[in-house]
């Protein structure tokens, strides 16, 4: 340090000139930058805490489970997914198919929009054409065509399509009505809907959305006056939140979360079941000789899952082992067989087979589904218990799974993976899993590798028969020729949960993982 | 001065220009595609392409860095893809939050850390001071996101006084930033000690004392006049390093920044987002930097910052 | 530090008045003064830092002798048992794990890399930094502009992408942590180098005849190589601290590698229900990090020069 002669009034001027630097600094770069706090709800407000960041209100490009509850409290469809997972009528007062290739619907009458402005034809006429238009969009996936739309009068249209599709009442979910002139093909961040709420604030930077209710609302007027609607990813924090009356609801809650919650003071808990399947699903793209291209080998793996321990330990009880190849929850779903657990007799088959040295790798990526690496853990352990060694290759959100899965970067065994039926009928699931075809395969477009004709073909047949008895039979066969073809070492169907503070009231939890915003009430 | 600060600004700029371009190359080299995380798992590799043209992603990586370029000086750099708005805007929505959380931080680190590394350096290696030593040196060995969790626990879930996440009263900000301040404390309480220590002995602070200076006006006067410099220095540099975002408490309690953006913005590799927070955090710091370094001729007046630069 | 620089004893002006007989030094003066606290300080700190140090690195050498349940071995029907139940001393985790086990065994994981990343580090740091210091010109103006670039960047944001450009593995994680620390061993080292390369006995050297770079190697590196070992002993805390924060964010080595950052982060979601499973871990951490640091300081705050009997 260098001595320097120095007084003590230069030290005092140097140390009031510290202050003001740092008094200066501070005051202008930051605190001109800062932000307060975003305030705390009133008591007649509830507050939503979601796991997933609400980016728009529209579904156009996605749809998590946590946005439905939200989305249709602003914007509609003409049906809904209703509590059995069968249609029913929202915004549409008849929606009845009156021909092979041709459904009639009528609006209901008097419907209008927040702004007051009434709900036309046009408008969904002009719905189906951006949802169409969009790029990379989820609802489209489900739609084998999209229909023309005929007006018959004011209220009145004809949905016209090429082949048949007897689940366009199911379909018609997932398109939500805008007036015509304000749609674009794109997901919507503001605009107006026919849903009981109206937003009147949002930061789509911090996911959160202040929702009032809408004055103009058709049906019977909400019970709530104002919704908020907070972003909160970590699991800890959610239920932290809850635990200590920050929020009113969260939902999606995994089981860990739900035993802490269950008994608390001042905290109910919901649950229903899902319309998801989540699956160890093999890899089908072996070649010819490989053990696993054998159903035998298959079906031998899966007899060393302890599938009870897995349920009632590892993932307490929140879950159903499946007992077919979609969750039993869904319109047409079959039961074909079940996963039994006899370790001995897998090592016997695997032996009696000749599969030696089998060594498997398990891929997945964090959060596919709940308890997701616990299970994977102990999958290991239960393979190694008759001799198959297990690798786990874990990858983050983000990350390349997709080019793993396609079999582009690198080989796997098993995958576990969620799939879900969004229209809660098992058609989609079959059609959207099981109906690999050889030119699919060419561009990798089909599940894992899965083509295996004959079940295409009669999962082809099911979806396409306009009568219902018929459809069923086909529909049960198709699952049946799936379920023997043994793609899944374990599945399990997920129960949705959703956790709140007493003071909620009339929330019913439906298999969509959503509930309608409108039943819901406060005490106060 | 305006040489010197034009040539600082140059350098700066110089830095914030170089990391973004590394960020530009890095994000494009890492495994992973937008087009997935925009498309849905479920999307067909027909959409996924579609997609890909949509943003622009099927270009030559030397073109999209062409683009990147002009949009970079036009101060827009596009589109984020999951908030789909401008990616821009969606970081300065949540600047505030850091910028409010790295403020506090910073604060209470000044108030407790300098007073406490001049009361360690007034009564070096007695009992007392080895113990805080000790603490402070425990103080920068926690993990903060341990730290955090610990926090959590104690004060929003066992005696719950603070609210756990968000930032809905002010009390949201307490726990947050005590986590931060903890390791802060630690490390400018022990600079502070060292930089007095070192002044206290020093032979002027002797003639200082013969001359029958009052032993206060030693300390803060006389030894602490001459650490002011690094020990201002230090306080702006963790700040500016908090711009950064303090990522992992942001993490832990749901703080709405741009440590828990930029953690989304990997998960769903959003080009746009990632370029657009590094961006402004780094011609934040740069900034912070350069006016720490304009205000050293206010605390010390030998300082002449052409001169300073070349020494 | 040598005894005439030493701080006089504070708490008054008064009693730094001082007598110019020698024999007025007490022993209990030598006892107070600040040379003999210092020594005292640095000697508790050097005995404290190796006991912390010592508990957590044993057990984690011989976590594969001690009679411990397997890491990896569960038992769904003992899950988060509470810590001092069925023989589990840090209870189990969510799958019936032995958690001490589990520490012990992701202690290797997390000490190996931090190890591994402060050797590398210090490798690249040391030949850097002195490259830069003793040759000067632009091999200094290169190594000094990315230094400083390099402070600039968001650093924990840089290694997660890079960790999420490489996939995790325990050499891509290494490597990440050697890169983030290697500026301050490089800075270090970069000064050093510069005094010591105007000292007389470089100039006799070069007279002598000496190559630069034998001159650099066997005379002026291992001169400044203690005190560049110290920094890299202190780096090492920060490396297994790094490390923990980005397994914390999901970015540590592939399961079934417990690190203690994983377990950390594993355990985050039963916080409430099991607190043995962060807060155990966490200690260990801190626990082992104290006993780095405690060495380091006292290391660096010893006497130089050891003098007989003093």
């Amino acid at each position: 340090m260098t001595v320097l002669p120095q007084g003590s009034e230069i030290s005092r001027r140097r140390l009031l000139q510290f202050g003001a630097a740092a008094g200066f600094l501070l005051g202008t770069g930051s605190l001109a930058g800062c932000a307060g706090p975003t305030g705390l709800p009133g008591p007649s407000t509830l507050t939503l805490a979601l796991n997933r960041s609400l980016v728009s209100l529209d579904n156009k490009l996605n749809q998590f489970d946590a946005a439905v509850t939200v989305q249709r409290a602003v914007r509609q469809g003409l049906t809904a997914i209703g509590p059995e997972t069968k249609p029913v009528l929202v915004l549409a007062e008849r929606f009845e198919m009156t021909g092979p290739t041709e459904w009639t619907v009528t609006l209901r009458e008097g419907i209008r929009y927040s702004d007051n402005s009434p709900v036309q034809v046009e408008d969904v006429a002009t719905a189906l054409k951006m949802y169409q238009q969009v790029q990379g969009s989820f609802v489209a996936g489900f739609f084998p065509e999209f229909p023309d739309v005929v007006p018959v009068d004011d209220r009145t249209f004809r949905m016209v399509s090429k082949k048949p599709i007897p689940i366009l009442d199911s379909l018609m979910s997932m398109i939500l009505i805008t007036p015509a002139a304000q749609n674009k093909p794109e997901e919507l961040q503001e605009g107006v809907g026919t849903g009981p709420y109206v937003v009147t604030r949002f930061n789509r930077g911090a996911g959160t959305y202040s929702l009032e209710r809408n004055k103009n609302y058709w049906g019977p007027a909400p019970q709530v006056d104002n919704v908020e609607v907070r972003f909160l990813p970590e699991e800890s924090s959610r239920v932290i939140a809850l635990r200590s009356g920050e929020v009113d609801v969260i939902d999606s809650i995994t089981p860990d979360s739900r035993e802490q919650l269950a008994g608390l003071p001042g905290v109910e808990l919901q649950e229903a079941s899902s319309l998801r399947l989540n699956q160890i699903f093999f890899n089908f793209r072996k070649p010819a000789g490989h053990p696993l291209a054998d159903p035998r080998v298959r079906q031998a793996l899966s007899m060393a899952i302890d599938g009870e321990a897995l349920v009632r330990d590892v993932l307490v009880d929140s879950v159903t082992q499946a007992e077919g190849v979609t969750p039993s929850s869904l319109t047409g779903y079959h039961k074909t067989g079940e996963y039994v657990y006899d370790p001995e007799k897998a090592k016997a088959t695997l032996e009696e087979l000749g599969v030696k040295d089998l060594t498997l790798k398990i891929i997945w990526e964090t959060g596919e589904f709940a308890s997701d690496t616990s299970v994977m853990e102990a999958l290991v352990e239960m393979f190694g218990k008759i001799g198959v060694k297990a690798e786990l290759q874990q990858f983050e959100p983000g990350g390349n799974i997709l080019a793993w899965r396609q079999g582009k970067q690198g080989d796997w065994d098993l995958l576990g993976n969620g799939y879900p039926s969004p229209t809660g009928l098992a058609i989609t699931m079959l059609q959207g899993m099981y109906s690999g075809t050889p030119e699919k395969e060419a561009t990798r477009d089909t599940y894992q590798g899965y083509v295996i004709p004959e079940v295409t073909a009669k999962i082809q047949a099911a979806s396409a028969e306009a009568d219902p008895a018929r459809r069923t039979e086909l529909l049960n066969d198709a699952q049946q020729a799936v379920w023997d073809t043994w793609p899944c070492a374990w599945a399990f169907v997920p129960k949705s949960v959703l956790a709140h503070r007493e003071r909620v009231s009339g929330i019913n939890l439906a298999p969509t993982n959503s509930y309608p915003l409108v039943d819901v009430r406060l005490e106060a | 001065m305006t040489n010197y600060i034009l040539k600082r600004l140059g350098q700066g700029l110089l830095t914030v220009f170089l990391t973004v371009s590394t960020v530009f190359i890095l994000i494009r080299m890492a495994p992973g595609d937008p087009a997935v995380s925009y498309a849905g798992p479920l999307a067909s590799n027909e959409q996924l392409a579609a997609v890909r043209e949509q943003f622009g992603l099927d270009k030559p990586v030397l073109e999209q860095y062409w683009i990147f370029l002009q949009q970079l000086f036009t101060g827009n750099l596009g589109q984020s893809y999951s908030f789909q708005a401008p990616a821009m805007q969606v970081v300065a929505e949540r600047m505030p939050y850091t910028l409010t959380l790295a403020t506090a931080a910073i604060l209470l680190t000044a108030v407790v850390a300098i007073p406490l590394g001049v009361w360690m350096s007034r009564r070096p290696d007695t009992g007392k001071e080895l113990g805080v030593n000790v603490l402070t040196i425990a103080g920068q060995s926690m993990p903060d996101f341990w730290t955090g969790i610990m926090l959590l626990t104690g004060f929003a879930v066992l005696i719950p006084i603070f609210p756990a996440s968000g930032f809905a009263t002010w009390g949201g900000l307490v726990l947050p930033t005590i986590t931060i301040a903890i390791l802060q404390i630690a490390l400018i309480s022990r600079m502070v000690r060292r930089e007095m220590t070192t002044n206290l002995a020093a032979p002027f602070l002797t003639v200082a004392r013969s001359r029958g200076v009052r032993s206060s006006a030693l300390t803060w006067r006389y030894a602490m006049g001459n650490s002011a410099i690094p020990v201002f220095t230090a306080l702006g540099t963790r700040f500016a390093a908090m711009l950064n975002g303090v990522v992992v408490v942001e993490v832990v309690f749901a703080w709405p920044g741009v440590g828990s953006l930029i953690v989304r913005a990997l998960e769903t590799r959003d080009y746009p987002l990632i370029q657009a927070t590094v961006l402004l955090t780094a011609l934040l710091a740069v900034g912070v930097q350069l006016l720490i370094d304009l205000a050293y001729p206010l605390l010390d007046p030998r300082v002449r910052l052409g001169k300073a630069a070349t020494a | 530090m040598s005894l005439d620089t030493a701080t006089p004893a504070p708490g008054g002006a008064g009693e730094t008045v001082r007598q110019p007989s020698p024999s007025a030094v007490t022993k209990a003066d030598i006892a107070r003064a600040g040379a003999t606290r210092r020594r005292n300080a640095a000697k508790w700190k050097l005995i404290v830092g190796t006991i912390c140090t010592l508990l957590v690195i044993i057990p984690i050498i011989l976590a594969q002798v001690l009679p411990l349940p397997d890491a990896n071995f569960q038992d769904l029907g003992a899950r988060r048992l509470p810590p001092l139940t069925d023989g589990h001393l840090f209870g189990t985790d969510q799958l019936g794990r032995d958690l001490l086990s589990r520490v012990l065994h992701g202690g290797q994981v997390s000490l190996t890399i931090g190890l591994l990343a402060v050797l590398v580090s210090g490798a690249i740091g040391i030949i850097l930094g002195a490259a830069a210091g003793y040759y000067g010109g632009w091999v200094d103006t290169i190594v000094s502009r990315v230094l400083e670039a390099q402070m600039s960047l968001p650093l924990l944001m840089m290694l997660l992408l890079v960790v999420a450009l490489f996939g995790p593995s325990i050499p891509v994680i290494t490597f990440v942590i050697a890169i983030a620390q290697w500026p301050e061993v490089a800075r270090l080292t970069r000064s050093m180098v510069l005094v010591e390369r105007e000292k007389p006995y470089v100039s006799a050297a070069r007279i002598l005849g000496l190559h630069k770079i034998q001159i650099l190697i066997q005379h002026i590196i291992p001169n400044v190589i203690k005190q560049a070992t110290l920094v890299v002993l202190l780096l090492l805390a920060q490396a297994v601290l790094l490390e923990s924060a980005l397994s914390f964010l999901g970015a540590g080595p592939q399961r079934p590698f417990a690190t203690w950052g994983r377990i950390i982060s594993d355990g985050q979601d039963y916080i409430t229900t099991s607190w043995w499973m962060v807060t155990l871990p966490g200690l260990v951490i801190v626990l082992m990090v104290v006993g780095v640091n405690l060495l380091g300081d006292g290391l660096r705050d010893r006497p130089r020069r050891k003098k007989k009997g003093a």
